[in-house]
């Protein structure tokens, strides 16, 4: 008897550290599978708190001993009490910080788009280190989406996020904008190694079995040694040399059972041999952006896509269809699954948490900004209202119609379960905890 | 009352009811301008409406919205009430009401949204009307056919012309990845400059007659890519 509940004590203590330590980083953990202990909230209840930030909140939270960590566009990092919603401490970053912290050994790890990477204690919020990165930049090109006039450079107004760091064995990786992956000691901030692609890296990486994988706006997806930062092999998405819209890995992989999964933004989800990265199979979306990091659970890939608006499940091992269900608007948030459950944010201002096998709503929330539907951004079905909101593609008008779509509150934020309470930020501003 | 009464009554009702239709129709007829009042915005909305040949006939202007000049559709004028639509895209409808302080009110209703709104007439109308297809010169008549490469694999393109006594019309198709059959509103020839455009899915061909082919480029709204298109084989 005394053996059995030993052997139970210490399967309870396992579990209990595995599943905090999958609430603490990007995906919830190193190979980013996008899987959360549940239990899972299937009906909407209540908003237990809001928290209120200066700017919008693309950044994903974190959980860590009851403590809620994220960045927020106003240039802070924050570090919010679990169950009250109370601030515990804030950190200014001298830039946006849409980028989802790591949190390992008593520390925040988390990127600005000051160029810095950042340390700070999790208790207290003081600064351990900084990195200067060679600094930090969107997506650019001639002619970007279409956009006019075509000789001019545009920053991509779509490229939003800032990469995410994963921590494990003494070191924290993170992606770049000036197209570095940076290996750090997690310890001091000492430089181990970096990796040049050639261009944007706000992708996350993951790690599994001593590799890390992550993609990058040259059109490649790399895997390097995470020990010594060396390319082991490269794998070539699309290329979109007119309007530069159909190429880049903005999405981040996950990593199971040796196959490592990546959206794309030449609009596949790719299945990828981790140990060659041969392809094993693709899905194609006709022409719409995979943004969305793939979840990977009970032999399913869960994504879902930009334009088409569609949320999918495919079977992990052949890539065939499981589940296949017609969104209202885009989506760039990665779905989290817990247990029977699939939540994912959706750019319309809403929560969506869909039943993991049949795909079904089962219940939404949506924020008040997007009910307001400040200058018709939204169709009364809550699609977005292109026509009206895109209406040219010369000079500033596109990117003021995305502000405009991104001001009514869209959930990038990639949102995370921690005792059956859904954490997520939104552009309204706010961070919310519903359960 | 007597039958030449009963007569006399019937005419005075028809030319009353003549005039006071009269008199609608001149308060319809006009150029009117205004604002849509939607959520943390307002539109200014233009609208020419006439008659022509006792059909009413109109177009709309929204600045800032690339709306200049596009014909309005379904109009129905029955004072006070006075409807129509902008199709395209956007989508909008009109439901508006003559109202005693001779202001066009009602709603303004695009993607299921809707606001108030109020015109005011402004002066005579300047209603614009759409280009008309012209005809093409006879050897370009039938079809014709060429491939261009976008995003690493290629689409085949067939352009097929036929005159009519008002003017050409043109099937254009694309098959990529799918097949497509692309609704034509505009064909035109000016000089040896032939247009086909499709507006509502945003691709169009331009092209010259060159050594017995047509040789230009296609373009999906802000992409243009060259292309030579040459006779079918029949």
């Amino acid at each position: 008897m005394m053996k059995v509940s030993g052997v139970l004590f210490l399967l309870s203590a396992l579990y209990a550290v595995t599943s905090i330590n999958a609430q603490s980083m990007f995906r919830g953990d190193p190979v980013h599978s996008g899987t959360y202990a549940g239990p899972a909230p299937r009906q909407f209840h209540r908003v237990k708190w809001k928290f209120p930030t200066g700017d919008r909140v693309v950044s994903s939270p974190v959980f860590k001993d009851n403590v809620i960590y994220f960045g927020g566009d106003d240039g802070n990092v924050y570090a919010v009490d679990a169950a009250t919603g109370r601030q515990i401490w804030k950190r200014e970053t001298n830039g946006p910080v849409p980028s989802t912290p790591a949190v390992a050994d008593g520390t925040v790890y988390i990127g600005s788009y000051d160029g810095k990477f950042y340390a700070f204690n999790a208790q207290t919020g003081a600064l351990k280190w900084k990195f200067s990165t060679d600094g930090e930049r969107r997506f650019e090109a001639k002619g970007l989406h279409g956009l006019q006039p075509k000789n001019q450079t545009i920053a991509d107004p779509f490229d939003i996020f800032l990469s995410s760091p994963v921590a494990a064995n003494g070191s924290v990786y993170f992606g770049s904008g000036d197209g570095n992956v940076y290996a750090l000691d997690a310890a001091t901030g000492d430089l181990r190694w970096k990796f040049k692609t050639g261009d944007v890296v706000h992708a996350s990486p993951a790690l599994a079995d001593g590799v890390l994988f992550v993609g990058s706006w040259d059109s490649y997806f790399y895997a390097i040694d995470a020990a010594t930062g060396k390319e082991k092999w490269r794998f070539h998405g699309g290329e979109d040399p007119q309007i530069h819209n159909q190429v880049g890995f903005q999405s981040s992989p996950s990593v199971a059972n040796g196959v490592v999964y990546t959206g794309c933004r030449d609009s596949h989800v790719y299945a990828l041999d981790a140990a060659t990265g041969k392809e094993k199979w693709n899905v194609f979306n006709d022409l719409s952006w995979v943004n969305s990091a793939p979840a990977v659970a009970d032999g399913k890939v869960f994504f879902a896509t930009s334009d088409s608006s569609l949320y999918h499940v495919v079977d992990a091992a052949s890539g065939k269809s499981v589940v296949r269900q017609q969104g209202k608007a885009w989506m760039f948030s990665s779905p989290a699954v817990v247990g029977d459950v699939v939540f994912i944010g959706v750019l319309n201002g809403t929560l969506e948490a869909r039943d993991a096998k049949t795909g079904d709503l089962l219940w939404d929330f949506k924020v008040d900004k997007s009910k307001q539907n400040d200058g018709w951004v939204l169709t009364s079905e809550r699609k977005f209202n292109e026509p009206f909101l895109f209406r040219s593609n010369w000079r500033e008008a596109p990117l003021v119609a995305n502000d405009e779509q991104i001001r009514i509150g869209g959930i990038y934020s990639s949102p995370l379960i921690v005792n059956g309470v859904a954490y997520f930020g939104s552009t309204d501003g706010f961070l919310y905890a519903l359960e | 009352m007597t039958r030449p009464a009963a007569l006399m009554r019937l005419i005075a009702i028809v030319i009353v009811a003549a005039a006071l239709k009269c008199r609608a129709d001149d308060l319809v007829s006009g150029r009117w301008e205004g604002t849509a009042q939607i959520p943390h915005d307002e539109l200014t909305v233009i609208v020419d409406l006439a008659q022509q040949n006792g059909v009413w006939v109109g177009s709309i202007i929204i600045p800032g919205f690339g709306v200049k000049g596009m014909p309005l559709t379904d109009i129905t004028v029955q004072p006070p009430d006075v409807n129509f639509a902008v199709k395209g895209s956007l989508g909008i409808q009109l439901k508006l009401r003559l109202d005693a302080n001779n202001k066009l009110a009602g709603n303004f209703d695009q993607a299921g949204n809707r606001a108030p709104t109020t015109l005011r007439k402004t002066g005579a109308p300047q209603v614009e009307y759409p280009r008309r297809n012209t005809p093409v010169a006879k050897e370009l008549e039938g079809e014709w056919k060429g491939d261009y490469d976008m995003l690493g694999y290629t689409r085949h393109v067939s352009i097929k012309f036929v005159n009519h006594p008002d003017g050409a019309t043109a099937d254009f198709v694309i098959v990529g990845r799918k097949h497509n059959v692309l609704p034509v509103d505009l064909v035109t020839q000016e000089g040896d400059l032939v247009t086909v455009d499709s507006h509502e899915t945003g691709f169009s061909f331009e092209g010259r007659l060159r050594n017995g082919k047509l040789t230009g480029a296609i373009r999906q709204l802000a992409t243009e890519t060259p292309l030579v298109l040459e006779r079918a084989k029949s």
